[in-house]
């Protein structure tokens, strides 16, 4: 399978087309802000390499290294980083014939499910501006949805690709863990996370996945990529839910999905995961654990915002981490500082990690009987800015359908389901270890009768 | 001595590698500052650890010399703690399954006894940075920040001072054998820190206190003896002894406070996400093993009681590696070991403290040693004249053979020569002919002195003697046929 989507090809070489298509995105941009920093000059013509993805422009979270561009991490501590490198799996990209025409916006630092924590910019939902378009990888979902990229990289840590596939009506990957190399992705929490994919249709998703998947000498967790070889689906493990468990319209859609599988002929097996409710507690002990290590780098010494007035190489540190973090950042931090205090790691750190084999062994059970396993990506459709619709803590509990995956490093893709009240709502699909391929054919099954919706406004020609 | 003290060291070497031990940067000092670093060494933004095959080879090889207990699976963990030169705030460790455990150092004390030492662990850990304080200044350089440093940590089983400050020694030439190291304190390739306690016989452990940058071995000595003093003159006052860290002043040779243990960081330690933990395969092992060498205090006992030399010379050949492999290859190509051990220890040593030349970087190389041995043996030249060849060999870097030959210092061993310039010494101090004759047999040394002022030393010394004696008092030793055989058939056939 290759890329269907022509009309990027000519992208880059065709002025005439360059032009239409920077006033497309500059529309859209007014309206959604998805993107950090865009840059089309600096790139344009960059498309040296022939190669699978040939000519194809791609936007790319800005927590994600490439040389050239910024890379803020949607932080004010790193608002002026430019960036020295570039990550190995966007170098995958531009070695396959992409090109990287900016960066996206995000939660500051991947924390969050909204993009409403981004210090640098407001993203809203291409389907309804008053809605957010989930997060942490907003930007790239909503520039996916908007047709300003075919394809954006994100990261996800607990969700951070699938919440805002789902939110923005896209395919959203979260590899297994190790296939794509995070060398050059900024760490939250290193364990958990992977550098993901929001594009516009299955066959993008599998190509640039299959460019970037491999082993990376720069990131020590990398692993040989060894699928079983069964690529094909037959049984189809549902996880039940309760009637309380979705908002009326996921749950509705949810119950569409199950239908239209059966309608194309899957086998389909209810079943439970009876360690899901733990997996939120477990999954924030570890990835706020980490990332009170890994943001701790950030001090204003030797990059970033350094803060003036200090007298003291400490004092520094402080003023510029308590000036350039923002208040989700440093609560988190405090968070992993405090499960990691000497004398608490029984309580809370080693304790996440028990309930994180637990729930791998939850998913080894179902997999036994089943090929693939469906679950919801999130309880709601996208929601309206702010904490009216969902608090932050509400929003924190919301993850458990997606940082399971992370928890157990599996493989995981939410796809474009049906369209409720107007706005999105996806479905999420999760395997064995590297049976990416597998997760690849029931979507594209699902897309050839289903394809992806498009917001208004959604141009193929860019046409304004 | 009132109390039983217990002091405990934690070694920290520098390893020598070709790049540091989480990035390809070139491990190296005194470059440009800033000029080794990259995205990695700096805690870069998405920037990973990968971790350094060949510091772990050394790290292993230190494990091995120290005997430890291997683990199977080696964790690293995060120690986390903010400080300017530590690009990450947080530096990769191992705290939970390092390297090595429980292993043990054999210890030679003065009086030539053997104490074994336990040792807690060996891990692998990255060195911080530098900060440099300039006036209102503070500057940075990060060339050292990543290189590859091992921490070995002894249990409290050394009892003063001097027991540390040999240990330091021992070990130093230890990992300096092993190649893992230069072992420099004075640079701080081998940093120390010092922990003692001190209490009543029987009663176990007291409260330790621990004495950072220790940058020689006798400084070592003297900040444990201070402090086992310092510990029972509080206690002896009833007083207490507080847990805390306290900071060597070479200046006024006393200990002060640095921090206590309420000050303490807790360093957080968890496992490092970013290195899969690390399985030492038997195939690295083998590798390793098939590396080792044979350890200084091995080495130093087999020349003792294999080849018989005294402590002195064992101990000066063996400081040194590359000193003892010397004498070892000059063993292995024929030379005896006592004339090789005392012309080491001698005039080739005299020689280089002179010159300030490492042996292994001199002209002295075993084959042209060897040769000086057999020239000096075969009585081709005297031991005297062999002094003055070893001299031209450093200075002309040229063979010994050549030396003899350019210079003409060839001993004249030929009878009918020497019988001839005997004669003519003779002739020369009739008076003392005379009083020979008469049985002043001391007389015999003064014209033997003539003889070789006349030759420049070149007579072989004995046949002349005997000749001289010949002449003088056929009548005494009679006849002349009796000299060695073998050394008139080697002067006969020149
Ligand atoms: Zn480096």
């Amino acid at each position: 399978m290759s890329i269907k989507s022509d009309r990027w090809q000519n992208l880059l070489s065709d002025d005439s087309l360059w032009k239409s298509y920077n006033e497309y995105v500059n529309k859209w941009e007014k309206s959604i802000g998805s993107f950090l920093q865009f840059d089309a000059d600096k790139t344009k013509g960059d498309s040296s390499s022939d190669g699978l993805l040939k000519g194809m422009p791609f936007g790319v979270k800005d927590n994600i290294a490439v040389k050239g561009f910024d890379m803020t991490c949607g932080s004010k501590i790193l608002e002026n980083f430019n960036c020295p490198y570039t990550s190995t799996a966007v170098q995958k990209l531009q070695g396959a014939g992409a090109v990287v025409v900016g960066k996206m916006n995000m939660d500051e630092f991947g924390m969050g499910s909204s993009t409403d924590n981004s210090a640098l910019g407001e993203t809203n939902n291409p389907w309804d501006k008053s809605r957010v378009a989930g997060g942490s990888s907003g930007g790239s979902a909503a520039s996916v949805a908007a047709g300003q990229v075919p394809f954006a990289l994100g990261s996800d840590t607990g969700g951070s690709v699938r919440q805002p596939a789902s939110f923005c009506g896209v395919y959203g990957l979260k590899p297994t863990y190790g296939t794509v190399s995070r060398y050059g992705l900024t760490a939250y929490a290193s364990s958990l996370e992977t550098i993901g994919i929001c594009a516009e249709s299955t066959a993008i998703t599998r190509d640039v996945f299959n460019t970037m998947k491999g082993i990376d000498n720069m990131d020590n967790t990398t692993v040989d990529y060894k699928p079983s070889g069964k690529d094909d689906t037959e049984i189809i493990a549902v996880l039940k839910v309760g009637e309380n468990d979705l908002s009326e319209d996921v749950l509705n859609s949810y119950r569409v999905s199950q239908q239209r599988l059966k309608d194309l002929g899957y086998k389909l097996i209810e079943v439970e995961l009876p360690t899901l409710k733990y997996v939120v507690p477990a999954y924030y002990v570890i990835a706020t654990a980490e990332a009170s290590a890994n943001l701790a780098r950030f001090n204003g010494i030797r990059y970033g915002l350094a803060q003036k007035g200090a007298e003291t190489p400490s004092d520094l540190m402080q003023m510029s981490r308590n000036s350039g973090f923002g208040d989700e950042v440093k609560l988190r931090i405090l968070l992993g500082t405090y499960v990691l205090r000497s004398g608490f790691q029984d309580q809370y750190y080693h304790r996440a990690q028990k309930i994180r084999t637990a729930i791998l062994n939850d998913f080894n059970r179902i997999f036994e009987e089943a090929d693939a396993l469906m679950l919801p990506v999130f309880p709601t459709a996208a929601f309206r800015h702010g904490s009216s619709d969902l608090t932050q803590l509400q929003q924190k509990a919301a993850d458990l359908y997606t940082c399971s995956a992370n928890l157990a490093g599996l493989p995981a893709l939410a796809v474009p389901s049906t369209i409720e009240k107007g706005l999105p709502v996806g479905v999420q699909f999760t395997a064995p270890a590297f049976e990416e391929e597998r997760l690849f054919r029931i979507s594209e099954k699902l897309e050839e009768i289903f394809p992806a919706q498009k917001p208004e406004g959604f141009s193929e020609e860019w046409k304004i | 001595m009132k109390y039983q003290s217990f002091v405990g060291l934690e070694i920290h070497i520098q390893l020598i590698s070709k790049t540091k031990v989480f990035c390809s940067c070139p491990n190296h000092f005194g470059d440009e500052p800033n000029s080794n670093v990259c995205p990695v060494c700096l805690g870069y933004p998405g920037a990973l650890p990968s971790l350094n095959e060949e510091a772990v080879f050394k790290a292993l090889k230190v494990c091995k010399a120290l005997d430890c207990y291997i683990n199977e699976k080696v964790i690293f963990d995060r120690k986390n703690y903010f400080y300017p030169d530590m690009p990450k705030n947080y530096q990769i460790t191992q705290f939970e399954s390092p390297f090595g455990v429980d292993g043990f150092f054999n210890l030679e004390l003065d009086d030539g006894s053997i104490k074994k030492i336990r040792i807690h662990d060996v891990h692998l850990e990255e060195d911080a940075g530098k900060m440099i304080h300039d006036g209102y200044q503070s500057r940075l350089d990060y060339n050292r920040a990543g290189t590859p440093l091992l921490e070995i940590v002894t249990e409290p089983d050394l009892v003063a001072g001097r027991d540390a400050e040999l240990f330091v020694q021992q070990f130093r030439q230890m990992v300096r054998y092993l190649d893992v190291t230069d072992g420099n304190m004075e640079e701080g390739s081998l940093r120390c820190d010092a922990n003692t306690s001190i209490n009543l016989p029987g009663k176990g452990l007291g409260t330790k206190t621990e004495v950072k940058n220790l940058n020689s071995s006798r400084f070592v000595n003297k900040a444990l003896t201070y402090e086992i003093k310092r510990h029972g003159k509080v206690i002896d006052k009833g007083g207490e002894i507080i847990q805390e860290t306290r900071l060597w002043d070479e200046k006024t040779s006393t200990s002060k406070s640095m921090r206590t243990k309420e000050d303490s960081h807790d360093y957080r330690y968890f496992p490092e996400p970013d290195l899969p933990p690390y399985r030492v395969t038997d195939v690295l092992m083998k590798e390793v093993e098939d590396s080792m060498v044979e350890l200084p205090n091995d080495r130093k006992k087999r020349y003792m009681d294999d080849l018989k030399l005294s402590f002195d010379q064992a101990a000066f050949i063996t400081g040194e590696r590359k000193t003892a492999d010397w004498f070892d290859s000059l063993l292995s190509i024929g030379s005896d070991a006592n004339q090789a051990a005392s012309w080491l220890s001698g005039d080739i040593q005299k020689i280089l403290n002179k010159e300030d030349v490492l042996l292994e970087n001199s002209p002295f190389i075993p084959k042209r040693i060897k040769e000086l041995f057999e020239l000096i043996n075969d009585k081709k030249i005297s031991n005297n004249i062999g002094k003055e060849v070893l001299q031209a060999i450093f200075k002309e870097d040229k063979d010994p053979s050549v030396i003899v030959k350019d210079k003409g210092l060839e001993q004249v061993s030929d009878s009918g020569a020497v019988e001839k310039i005997v004669e003519e010494v003779l002739a020369a101090h009739p008076a003392v002919v005379d009083a020979v004759r008469a049985g002043d047999d001391k007389q015999v040394g003064f014209l033997m002195g003539q003889l070789m002022k006349a030759t420049g030393g070149k007579v072989n010394p004995q046949m002349a003697r005997e000749i001289i004696v010949n002449k003088i008092k056929l009548d005494i030793s009679g006849d002349s046929q009796s000299r060695d055989p073998k050394i008139i058939e080697k002067g006969s056939e020149k």
